[in-house]
């Protein structure tokens, strides 16, 4: 029988906690006003959830780099579309 | 106890193998953010466009019920994440309430969603079917609340599939499918679900939290 090495049940309950956490700064930063500073926090603390999530709970953190490379590959061209089809729609009008 | 790993002809051992599916799990995840990101670029060209509308169509969303399921789906993905680890370990029971505890999230989400469209239908503002808004912008809020629904429908339809696929784990753990040898079918299935999980971490405030003051 094969062993693995596993993370601590305390690093997926602490993760999960941070994620709390950052969803309740999200939510309650939004009834601050703040402009469009609100949209960048918000945007912000979504990408750092994510990235708990990628790292922690999808393994990331201790993936061999051709996972990462293709998961990084995903929002790479993600990226790609989003900014070439905003050149278009900030542009025109 | 264990069945012994089958391992295909052409791969040189089990973890070749375990290699191989998980880079195969996250080159499928790749399309996936591909194809759900086109529903992001159109809210975002969307919203740069009539940034007022947003503002009020976002206020009409139930904030109470999505912060909630947030919490719920946050939640799950924890749940999901202990039971890849215990399947890794060898506990089986452990592994199966775990998958439980997911599916059952799952359900409470699904179940938060659609008592939300409910409540969004009764306040008429449903696209097409029945939208009532009046004002100067409700075209354009008409245009978010076509997104709202074209996006949560979408993510409800992958968390479905997700359920479903718990459920199937759940049962084939059961049955003594997996061990410490051979766990890709949970460990893949666990990336699935987080993957649909951060959809809606983007969806959460892109929707809901667009302007609160």
């Amino acid at each position: 029988m094969i062993t693995h090495p596993v993370p601590a049940i305390r690093t997926y309950v602490l993760v999960w906690v941070g994620l709390i956490v950052l969803l309740l700064l999200t939510l309650g930063s939004a009834f601050i006003p703040l402009g469009w500073g609100n949209a960048a926090i918000n945007l912000a603390i979504a990408v750092a959830k994510s990235l708990l999530v990628i790292f922690f709970y999808m393994h990331l953190r201790s993936a061999h780099y051709v996972l990462r490379i293709a998961a990084t590959a995903g929002f790479f061209w993600l990226a790609i579309l989003l900014g070439l089809s905003l050149t278009d729609f900030v542009t025109r009008y | 106890m264990t069945e012994a790993v089958v391992v295909d002809r052409q791969f040189d051992d089990p973890l070749q193998q375990r290699k191989a599916s998980d880079l195969g799990m996250w080159v499928f995840l790749a399309t996936e953010i591909l194809f759900l990101g086109a529903m992001f670029v159109a809210y975002t060209a969307s919203r740069i466009h009539h940034p007022e509308a947003f503002a009020i169509a976002s206020r009409l969303t139930n904030l109470t019920l999505g912060s909630i399921n947030t919490g719920v789906l946050l939640t799950s993905s924890l749940m999901m994440a202990l039971s890849v680890r215990s399947t890794k370990l060898g506990l089986r029971t452990a592994s199966i309430v775990f998958l439980l505890a997911t599916a059952v999230l799952g359900l409470a989400f699904l179940g938060i969603k659609f008592t939300e469209y409910y409540l969004d239908w009764r306040d008429h503002l449903v696209p097409v079917i029945d939208f009532a808004h009046r004002g100067p912008h409700a075209g354009e809020i008409e245009t978010f609340f076509y997104l709202y629904f074209f996006m949560t429908g979408v993510h409800s339809i992958h968390l479905f599939i997700g359920i479903v696929m718990v459920l199937v784990l759940a049962w084939m753990a059961w049955r003594r499918h997996y061990s410490p040898d051979y766990f890709t079918p949970v460990e893949l299935g666990g990336l699935y679900w987080h993957l649909v999980d951060i959809v809606w971490i983007f969806l959460y405030p892109l929707l809901y939290l667009v302007s609160r003051t």
